[in-house]
């Protein structure tokens, strides 16, 4: 015989439909997009991970100031490589973005065409999908390029080489705003690449290194043999292409994060289910208690109980997995897509994601109500006949002063008997205020920082200078000393705002959980007019000031001691902290341009760039490397803004779910609960305003209060987290922001849902009939 | 003997707060005997019917059923004590309130492997017609009557009934009454019944009047009363 029990299963679910439905609904959202994220990511990376065979991805790239003769491409194809001409041209958009055009490629590199078709006569292109999509691009479009070139786009491409938009592979951040690639046919591209054609050139060995130290030994050999063929200009090993390796990296990141999300939002509705399932304890007693005087056994009935929220768990699990499949995945895909210019990817079926989202999820809710239920079903049989549920004794009620008037200390006492869902609510609030905070947070803080960093920067231009390869060139020493000559007197301006500086990179190693992260030192002069109070170094101790945002990032104060190293061979320099320098744009380190040269052992008219408040014209533009102006140092925030907030809708979106669902269902606990008194006092002649007042305002008192008082530990734990993504994942820094509308909009949604739950529950108790209270005393 | 009650003691409170409800209580119960506990309130015939049904512990003393002795068991061994032997009736029918009559009974049933069949017991409890109804459809009369079904359907050795009629009318009082009469000569179960209706001893074979925790005395009726005949 089946037991018989289980008969209430179905009729409870019709009983309680606003409850169980709710649930499902949060469980089924929550386990649905964490299972949609988890498959595509896993589904992308494999993607990625496959484009490399799919799409013959080079093993590195060089370039070269003119077009390799025979002779050179015989030197450095006997050195055990393909090489394969990859030429380009930067061309500027009417809209001032750059596009970068490539020959359609057919050997390495290949491009996943996404829309549309590849192009088949000159004046058509097939560009990037990100960057088309970032800029109003569809196929059938006309480009305007600068010089009044029109270039119809045929389709949407990813380029394999370029699963990141890094324009400059020293950049810190790419820029798929401002930055994008395309693909012509060959004919096309002599007409519309113009006379600033890079001569690069991809290689692949042949024969594939068998790990990265021998792939960083075989690329090191082939400098050599690149530096000896001539005039190299950059050479770029996949290892250290951000372009194709960045995505890779990133890629996986947030899964830790996502799947935190999802465990905290079980853990609180197991906790809502664990109410719920004390309230009907409370509300069954008598029947359990005859239940286990008949000789059911504590097994049976924890089982009994246990299984309702574990049938919806695991149902809200299959239909979140049903959506994550479908829908979701698609969305969180486009999450991917948004940020990166991934090749067309397969769903695959993800066991890991599964096992995470259905096995994990029901377990956990399995084991809370479990030990919820073991423990409140501990009593003797009697004591739940008598309704003696209570641990305390009689007379530990706590003693409210008749001065509060009787309404208040009547609502003090609502409060007092429902201190578990109100402790439950407030986590939910809490949670709830994380994700909304952490929604609307992000776009402020990337708007903010967008209109302020113009004030922030040290000057309007910053010139980092490349010196060429062939003037470092120690085998054809005259050569490389007539270059280095040239070199000299090419990068002398006549600019009157241009102030020479010392520029260094070194990079600060990985340690107590941070990201390497390269660091610029600036050697600048003691009376530099763009960096004031640089402190005087004496021989033993090379004094520095870091920048704010270093301070700011990494924890540093005065006094403190910062080693840094090399970034390609081996040496550490240690540094005293004088002071902070007010700079929140990077992290950076500023020292007397003596002391940085002396230090780093640069001879002592070294110089590497310049600091200026108008643009540099007069150095020809192969020898400069890195320009830090405006758009460069909003590049991060840009790009954040891009791949991140856009999607923080869909977090604030689901943070008011999360309110609404948890205070629904928390304050129909408190009204159920009270069914019998609210009709008791209908009795009495309460009107049923009256009873709201009584019953919903103790809610209203602790949900207003829950998002009011939640704020300030928020904001500070934001603030954490803001540095702890600076520091884990990011180069660079933003500093946190708190736009003061925030503080206002949150409260503000919280209390906008709450008044649409007040009002289904004040329908609620209107619903509750006098004969209620009378139930019990037949 | 079938049940034998051996010098129970039962207090309850600590220090000036303890309270003595059973001051050494010995008592022997035939199979199938009806036996009536009669007593004011306070005189621990409840708790006598709870330490019998296992739900709340001795201080010390012995009861053996059918042999066995109930003290020393684990709370395991107490749960299959219930579910092979007892069946539970108590003032207020503690029904469960989203299960139909007959699956309210059925949760009896589900207990025992010798289980009566359940729609021959709701025709003799008279509730074939309600079986499919709810508990709060049904009057305090047929709840009862679906708490003794639930009760008896998994015939059990002894049936505890702790004051079946207390919130009940005169009439459905009776009807209840000849309902655990005929459970007891159809089943043969053997029937403990607590109540402080004096007038209900006349159905019973064996009168025990308790006052203060202690047998004030122990009557044999030589015949017993119909339950449609008793007057109060």
């Amino acid at each position: 015989m089946h037991n018989p029990l289980h008969r209430r299963f179905p009729r409870e679910l019709r009983e309680e439909t606003g409850k169980y439905l709710a649930i499902f609904l949060l469980l089924t959202l929550t386990i649905g997009f964490v299972s949609g994220f988890l498959v595509a990511d896993s589904s992308m990376i494999t993607a990625y991970n496959e484009s490399f065979e799919k799409f013959n991805i080079e093993d590195g790239n060089f370039a070269f100031r003119e077009e390799m003769n025979r002779a050179q491409r015989k030197k450095i194809g006997n050195a055990g490589v393909q090489i394969f001409e990859n030429y380009y041209a930067d061309r500027k958009m009417e809209n001032g973005s750059t596009l970068r055009l490539f020959r359609e490629r057919s050997e390495v590199d290949l491009a996943d065409l996404m829309e549309g078709r590849m192009p088949a006569a000159a004046g058509e292109t097939a560009v990037d999908r990100l960057f088309a999509r970032n800029n109003g691009i569809a196929v059938g479009d006309t480009i305007l390029l600068a010089d009044g070139t029109r270039l119809e786009v045929t389709g949407l491409v990813a380029l394999s080489d370029y699963s990141t938009l890094f324009s400059d592979n020293n950049d810190s951040m790419f820029d798929s705003v401002r930055f994008g690639v395309g693909v012509m046919t060959p004919e096309g591209w002599e007409q519309a690449a113009g006379r600033e054609i890079r001569y690069s050139y991809a290689w692949k060995y042949e024969s594939p290194p068998a790990d990265e130290a021998q792939e960083r030994d075989m690329a090191e050999d082939l400098l050599k043999v690149c530096g000896a063929a001539g005039e190299l200009e950059d050479f770029i090993p996949r290892y250290a292409n951000q372009a194709i390796r960045f995505t890779g990296e990133d890629m996986g990141g947030d899964k830790v994060m996502i799947e935190v999300l999802l465990y905290i939002m079980i853990v609180i509705l197991a906790f809502v289910i664990g109410v719920t399932i004390s309230n009907t304890i409370t509300e069954e007693a008598s029947v359990i208690g005859t239940l286990r005087a008949m000789g059911y056994t504590r097994a049976e009935l924890v089982r009994h109980y246990m299984a309702m929220p574990v049938l919806i768990t695991l149902a809200g699990a299959l239909a979140g997995n049903i959506l994550g499949y479908t829908l979701l995945k698609d969305l969180c895909a486009w999450m991917y897509y948004n940020s990166y210019s991934l090749p067309t990817y397969v769903t695959l079926f993800n066991g890991e994601a599964f096992f995470k989202t259905t096995v994990i999820p029901v377990c956990l809710m399995a084991a809370i109500t479990f030990l919820l239920l073991e423990r409140r079903l501990r009593l003797t049989p009697l004591r739940f006949l008598r309704r003696d549920l209570g641990r305390k004794k009689q007379g530990g009620v706590i003693r409210l002063p008749a001065a509060i008037p009787f309404l208040s200390r009547f609502r003090t006492r609502v409060i007092l008997q429902n201190l578990p869902n109100y402790l439950v609510l407030f986590v939910g609030i809490l949670f709830a205020n994380f994700l909304l905070m952490f929604g609307m947070m992000l776009p402020s803080v990337l708007q903010h920082y967008q209109e302020t960093v113009t004030d922030r920067l040290l000057c309007r231009y910053q010139y980092i200078l490349k010196v060429p390869f062939d003037v470092m060139d120690d085998t054809h020493r005259l050569r490389s000393f007539l270059k280095m000559m040239e070199y000299s007197e090419a990068i002398a301006t006549e600019n009157e705002t241009a102030e020479k500086f010392s520029a260094y990179t070194l990079r600060r190693p990985a340690q107590n959980g941070t990201k390497e992260e390269e660091i610029l030192l600036y050697g600048v002069a003691q009376d530099s007019r763009y960096v004031e109070g640089v402190p005087a170094s004496s021989e033993g101790k090379t004094l520095v000031l870091v920048s704010s945002a270093y301070a700011d990032k990494y924890d540093t104060s005065a006094g403190d001691e910062i080693t840094l190293e090399e970034i390609y061979e081996d040496g550490a320099y240690t540094f005293t902290v004088a002071g902070i320098y007010d700079y929140e744009v990077a992290p950076a380190v500023f020292l007397e341009q003596k002391a940085l040269n002396r230090t780093l052992d640069l001879g002592e008219e070294y110089f590497s760039g310049y600091l200026a408040d108008t643009p540099v014209t007069d150095i020809d533009s192969r020898y400069i490397g890195t320009v830090i102006d405006l758009e460069s140092a909003t590049k991060i925030s840009r790009q954040l803004d891009v791949s991140m907030g856009k999607m923080m809708w869909m977090v604030d979106f689901f943070a008011v779910v999360v309110f609404f669902v948890l205070i629904y269902l928390l304050s129909k606990i408190i009204i159920e609960k009270n069914a019998e008194s609210i009709s008791m006092a209908k009795i009495l002649g309460y009107e049923n305003r009256e009873i709201s007042g009584l019953y919903i305002r103790p809610t209203t008192i602790v949900a207003v209060l829950g998002m009011i008082v939640t704020l300030p530990p928020l904001t500070a734990a934001m603030q954490r987290i803001l540095k702890w993504m600076m520091t884990t994942e990011m180069n660079g820094w933003i500093p946190f922001y708190l736009d003061p509308k925030i503080c206002v909009i949150i409260p503000a949604l919280g209390i906008g849902a709450y008044a649409v739950v007040a009002l289904l529950e004040y329908r609620k108790i209107c619903s509750v009939p006098m004969d209620e209270a009378l139930k019990n005393a037949e | 003997m079938f049940l034998e009650l051996k010098d129970l003691h039962k207090a309850y409170g600590q220090g000036d707060s303890r309270v003595e409800v059973l001051h050494g209580i010995d008592l022997g119960v035939q199979k199938g005997e009806f036996v009536v506990l009669l007593g004011p309130s306070g005189s621990g015939k409840s708790t006598l019917l709870n330490i019998i049904g296992g739900i709340d512990p001795a201080d010390s003393g012995e009861i053996i059923i059918d042999g066995e002795k109930m003290s020393g068991m684990k709370e395991r061994q107490l749960t299959l004590y219930r579910r092979r032997h007892l069946g539970y009736i108590f003032q207020m029918y503690n029904l469960i309130p989203n299960l139909t009559v007959r699956e309210n009974i059925e949760v009896g049933a589900y207990l025992s492997r010798e289980a009566l069949d359940v729609d021959d017991l709701l025709k003799v409890l008279g509730l074939w017609e309600h079986r499919n109804k709810v508990p709060n459809q049904l009057s305090g009369g047929q709840q009862q009557r679906t708490a003794i079904g639930r009760a008896v359907v998994k015939n059990p050795d002894i049936l505890l009934c702790d004051e079946p009629t207390g919130a009940l009318d005169y009439r459905t009082s009776k009807d209840i009454l000849q309902l655990i009469e005929r459970v007891n000569q159809i089943y043969g179960s053997t029937v403990l019944m607590v109540t402080h209706n004096d007038a209900i001893r006349g159905m019973a074979d064996t009168v025990v009047r308790l006052r203060d925790g202690r047998i004030r005395d122990i009557t044999r009726n030589t015949s017993r009363i119909p339950a449609k005949d008793l007057e109060w």
